[in-house]
């Protein structure tokens, strides 16, 4: 009985990591084509002839690639961007899913501002009025113009709002019978026990501050304070597509847009970073981490 | 509403004559009166009888302010070409900017600096704001917005007191059918940055030693271009054993600005497109202009197309390609022929040179169907003009400008550390460029590569850019790599210099008469607008469907479907325009 | 009155939040007036001429809207669809493996593709499923035909599917994985003494506690049934597959809508806005009936 239990485990156990193994090698190799692009000679490249290995292997592109001004201050943008963006967001999701996790009896308000905010997130008055806004807040031409607007992420604050619901009811009760108010229990047993929440949505707030291109765009008026998406949206993109004739200027525009392994070179260094922040965050999502705190 | 704007422009229009007509009246009145033109005026200018009202004291066209003027501007900028260009730098600290100051005391804040592609969402954000820069780069569109809005200063007073000799030598090489474009009433609103139509013209790039190899003649009529294109695809001609040729490039747009079938229809006598969007406007038998893209000659060119992709002499799956994809089959040697314009051996050609030293393109007129066929050629190529606020203090500092831009191509200013020193040359606005720049390039080089010279002696404004072909082309005759890859010298000096290159055929081109005119280059009207979207995706879906092999009928109904969509409609308000405010 | 006193945290918790939201979402609203004016920038929003329904009817008599609207909730829903499922598969497999480093690996690369935008992940896709490509290889050595993919409204409708999902399932994944992370490990214990195999474990312990949030992530993934993913479509979409795969957003965008004519984009945006609207309120309040919960 036993062991013919385990062996059909076994066979499972083998046919899952086998195909595991199939939907880790899909994503791996866009990076791979993209890496061997970026080592690749830039004709071979630019032929198309490069798959996933490097045809004409050359550092080139990596060697230009460290003398480039623009990669580095961008990518220290991108870095102050990420550090502030993220304590901002995460204070204001926490402290925003909180009271709105209480349950309508203890918290009869919570309704008209859950849908205060859930309102938001269908609603948008569109590129012109926000910007007008930015600029009448005076955030226009500063890094708080990529942070400030976008402060309050109402769909990180549902799901962290129902992240709080799966804690146990004990855990704020016996803090409550002890005299506790809310700003203790907040900080004091909310936030040890949400660790792989706020690692999961922490996560996707600095890909979200990372990724983001378009507002550096919008509301930042010199290229020396963007951010790396928007310094690297501005090589893929150079080109304007509405265009109906070249003229001799962007002529050589499409010139220079030949250098498609520095091209690559950057995108592949641009993801890089980013990359390395969800195996960090692993290790928070620890089981028990909850049933661990009960106990004690 | 529609109606009150067609009005506006009626009356507006009629304003405009009559005030040319006093306007010339007393401008000959005046010569009569002022005998000696001043000696800052070039002799082409006083020979134009359109002439200024020239005045002895005229002040200088790069005159000092006493005190400081600051002006103020946006920009949408590419990337600096040179690679020597300083890592790092912005528009801002452009050298270029510190020189202006010296010489002129104008000293130039930028408002904001954005990217080249995202300068038309974000000037609209601007205008949105309210927030106008002194001195606008601007397409048509925003242009003809502005003016209504009577939001652009004029700037006849300053072009006619400040402009340069050279700048006017521009502005009159097309008997100032570019400055009439945009003035109004009387009042220059803005100066274009236009250049030679004939830019645009239509030639055919084939690989040279792919019809050596198969031992075929270059082809000048459409049969003879079916043949070599069947003999790419079916007879091996890069001889590498393998069935992966093909004939003739083509991108999944099917008028665009490259790779396309515009060149292709032309040989049809049929001219569907100037590369937009929209149709191109031909004079029909009764002097009224005809939309090109439903006329029935399409439907002939359209059935070889059909023919050609059954053959797999178009690629089978060209509905997929951009042009980046198009350009990887060129370089990579896959096909064999394109239709484009004549810089195409300073890119993509270029590239392909330089992966295999034995690929030869060259350049033919295009192929009719009986001899050399007529290709299309705009009346007008002026993707962008200067204007400036209507709150500027100082108009003339735009013309100043201007007069500086041009003043920097000659040979006193040259130096060949510029870049490295920071000289941006297109982060300057506002910037002009002479008109006939390639032709003027090609002219001079030949000049001195037919007397022997090592060195351009010009001495004019032009210098820096006929210098830096002469040099391509000397470095290429010689097979000198030193500076560049032999590809990027080939390119310049095919594209350029070369008697049978990219313009040396576009020249052919022109003095043998082989073009004919778009007629219209108004603004998109009301219902192009409105309507435009539509009918280029009905076009679209159409061709396309046709091309991969649906039935010629479709064509038919498709002519119906357009002319019915908006297309009668649009082909009224464009004769409307015809009729009264072209330029004839 | 006591309740109010010890609730005052509370509001004063959601002060920050409110704020930001009032000044950056609200503000902007009132842009949505564009919508029934001939907006012209340079008049603003004051000086604009209001038009009334017109740029509603405009964009609905728009020959060939009823196909697109139709294509965009089909493409929309078998993407919610499968962007619920096919993470849930992952998150629940990926729980089954016992070796922690593999599991880690397996998570980051699954995120990877993530990182990287349409634009470079585009023409990655259709090479992979042009007629020389490695899908088509892959069909020849079955001695089958080659297919055009890209060419064909209902393969390249899969594709189109099948990659978005590809490319952002590790997002979901990452939100399930972290809500088995959070389920009480006393049970699964309790269920092995009890003698529940593996399988049963799953059917009645881990399915039961990530279903609260696989609701959430339902009710708000239909928020999105008019959004079929634009910039994908836009970059690997070609006319001969128009009638199947344009979905609103391509269509008004080739319509030169949202670059030139503001209204009308307005009104496009406002249609979408209130049809989500509706949808989410309606299964907000079908689960809150059923099952008595509120996902916000």
């Amino acid at each position: 009985m036993r062991s013919r239990v385990s062996l059909s485990r076994k066979l499972f156990n083998v046919s899952n990591a086998l195909f595991l193994t199939g939907v880790t090698l899909l994503g791996i190799v866009p990076f791979l084509h993209l890496l061997s692009i970026s080592l690749s000679s830039n004709t071979a490249a630019m032929a198309g002839e490069v798959k996933l290995w490097p045809v004409g292997f050359s550092w080139d592109a990596y060697i230009y690639l460290g003398e480039k001004v623009e990669f580095f201050r961008s990518l220290r943008v991108s870095l102050e961007r990420v550090v502030l963006g993220t304590i901002v967001n995460m204070l204001l999701v926490f402290l925003t899913a909180y009271p709105l996790a209480k349950s309508n009896e203890q918290f009869g308000s919570r309704t008209v501002y859950v849908w205060f905010f859930a309102v938001t997130m269908f609603f948008g008055g569109g590129l012109i009025p926000t910007y007008i806004v930015v600029v009448k807040t005076g955030l226009i031409d500063s890094i708080w113009a990529l942070i400030l607007p976008g402060a309050l992420s109402v769909w990180n604050v549902i799901l962290m709002l129902n992240f709080f619901r799966s804690i146990p009811k004990e855990l704020e009760e016996a803090a409550t019978i002890d005299g506790a108010g809310h700003w203790t229990i907040l900080w004091k047993v909310f936030l040890p026990v949400s660790l792989p929440s706020i690692a999961t949505i922490g996560l996707f707030t600095i890909v979200g501050h990372w990724n983001a291109w378009f507002d550096g765009i919008l509301y930042l008026n010199s290229p020396d304070k963007y951010p790396l998406q928007t310094y690297l949206s501005t090589l893929i993109m150079s080109m304007n597509s509405m265009m109906t004739s070249v003229s001799v200027e962007q002529l050589k525009v499409l010139e220079n847009l030949s250098e498609k392994t520095l091209r690559t070179a950057q995108i592949f260094m641009g993801a890089l970073p980013i990359m390395l922040v969800y195996p960090f965050l692993q290790k928070y999502f620890v089981r028990g981490m909850t049933v661990g705190s009960v106990k004690e | 509403m529609k109606w009150r704007r067609s009005w506006n422009l009626i009356l507006s229009f009629s304003l405009v004559l009559s005030l040319m007509a006093a306007c010339s009246s007393k401008e000959g009145n005046k010569e009569g009166s002022s005998p000696s033109p001043s000696a800052s005026v070039s002799p082409s200018a006083s020979s134009e009888d359109g002439g200024e009202s020239a005045e002895a004291e005229k002040p200088d066209p790069l005159g000092k302010y006493p005190e400081t003027v600051t002006v103020t501007e946006v920009i949408g900028y590419n990337p600096p070409e040179d690679p020597r260009t300083p890592s790092g730098m912005t528009p801002d600290q452009n050298a270029y900017l510190k020189d202006l100051k010296e010489m002129t005391n104008i000293e130039v804040k930028f408002k904001w600096m954005v990217p080249n592609s995202q300068y038309e969402q974000k000037f609209s954000l601007a205008l949105a704001s309210g927030d106008l820069p002194d001195i606008m780069e601007l397409d048509q569109k925003n242009f003809e917005k502005l003016k209504n809005q009577n939001m652009l200063g004029d700037l006849t007073e300053a072009y006619e007191q400040y402009a340069s000799p050279d700048l006017r030598k521009y502005m009159e090489s097309d008997g100032g059918f570019a400055m009439k474009t945009f003035s109004v009433d009387g009042k220059q609103l803005a100066i274009p940055a236009f250049e030679d139509p004939f830019l645009s013209t239509q030639i055919l790039w084939i690989r040279k030693d792919w019809l050596d190899t198969l031992g075929l003649q270059p082809p000048t009529t459409m049969a003879e271009l079916d043949k070599v294109a069947e003999a790419f695809v079916t007879q091996d001609p890069d001889r590498n054993g393998q069935n992966d040729t093909y004939g003739v490039s083509l991108q999944k747009e099917l008028f665009f600005w490259g790779f396309d079938l515009r060149g292709f229809f032309n040989g049809f006598g049929a001219y569907p497109s100037v590369g937009d969007k929209q149709s191109a406007w031909i004079k029909g038998g009764d002097g009224k202009l005809v939309p090109g893209l439903i006329q029935p000659e399409m439907k002939d060119g359209l059935a070889m197309l059909q023919s050609w992709y059954q053959r797999g002499i178009i690629n089978k799956e060209f509905a997929l390609k951009d042009e980046n994809k198009v350009v990887e089959d060129i370089v990579a040697g896959k096909v064999g022929i394109s239709y484009g314009e004549w810089w195409y051996p300073n890119w993509p050609l270029n590239s392909h040179v330089d992966k295999d030293p034995k690929a030869e393109w060259i350049a033919l007129q295009i192929p009719g169907l009986d001899g050399p066929g007529k290709s299309l050629v705009p009346k007008l190529r002026a993707g962008k003009v200067f204007a400036v606020s209507k709150n500027m203090k100082h108009p003339e500092a735009a013309i100043k400008m201007l007069n500086f831009y041009i003043e920097m191509g000659y040979k006193k200013y040259k130096d060949d550390e510029k870049a490295a020193k920071g000289y941006v040359y297109n982060w300057f606005n506002p910037r002009i460029y002479n008109p006939a720049d390639i032709d003027n390039i090609y002219t001079e080089v030949n000049k001195a590569l037919d007397a022997g010279q090592t060195e351009i002696t010009l001495e004019d404004e032009n210098f820096s850019n006929v210098d830096s072909v002469f040099r391509a082309t000397k470095e290429y005759l010689a097979k000198d790599t030193s500076r560049q890859s032999l590809g990027i010298s080939w390119g310049q000096y095919y594209s350029r210099a070369a008697k049978d290159g990219g313009w040396g055929t576009t020249k052919k081109v022109k003095e043998s008469n082989a073009f004919v005119n778009n007629e219209f280059y108004g603004l998109p009207t009301e219902t192009i607008v409105s309507k435009g979207g539509q009918l280029d995706k009905l076009m679209q879906e159409s061709f396309t469907k046709i091309i991969m092999g649906a039935s010629l009928d479709e064509f038919d109904k498709f002519v119906s479907s357009w002319k019915s969509l908006g297309g009668d409609k649009i082909i009224e308000e464009v004769n409307a325009w015809y009729d009264t405010q072209a330029v004839k | 009155m006591k309740k109010l006193k010890k609730n005052y945290p509370l509001h004063v918790m959601l002060l920050p939040g409110v704020v930001f939201t009032l000044i950056y979402a609200y503000g902007p609203m009132a842009g949505l007036v564009m919508a029934f004016q001939e907006f012209e920038p340079l008049s603003g929003f004051f000086k604009s001429d209001f038009i009334g329904l017109d740029n509603f009817k405009y964009v609905f008599q728009l020959p060939d809207f009823n196909q697109v609207l139709w294509n965009t909730v089909l493409i929309a829903v078998c993407k919610m669809v499968l962007f619920l499922l096919v993470p849930l598969i992952l998150a629940l497999l990926l729980n089954e493996v016992t070796k922690s480093w593999f599991s880690r690996f397996v998570q980051s690369a699954i995120f990877l593709p993530f990182f990287l935008s349409w634009t470079v992940l585009g023409g990655i896709v259709i090479e992979l499923f042009s007629l020389n490509g490695p899908v088509n290889a892959l069909v020849s050595s079955f001695g089958l035909e080659p297919i055009m993919f890209m060419l064909d409204n209902s393969w390249f409708r899969t594709i189109i599917i099948g990659s978005d999902v590809w490319k952002g399932m590790g997002y979901n994944m990452i939100i399930m994985l972290a809500a088995i992370t959070g389920i009480n490990a006393t049970l699964y214990e309790a269920a092995e003494v009890d003698g529940a195999g593996k399988w049963k474990q799953m059917i009645h312990i881990t399915l039961p506690g990530i279903a609260p949030i696989v609701i959430v992530l339902s009710v708000l993934g239909l928020g999105g049934v008019l959004n079929a993913g634009f910039e994908q479509i836009l970059i690997m979409y070609n006319p001969t597959v128009y009638e199947g795969s344009d979905i609103i957003d391509t269509f008004v965008y080739r319509l030169g809508i949202f670059s030139q004519q503001f209204g009308p984009a307005a009104a496009v945006g406002l249609f979408k806005s209130v049809i989500s609207l509706a949808l989410v309120s309606a299964t907000y309040y079908a689960a809150y009936k059923y099952n008595n919960y509120r996902i916000f």
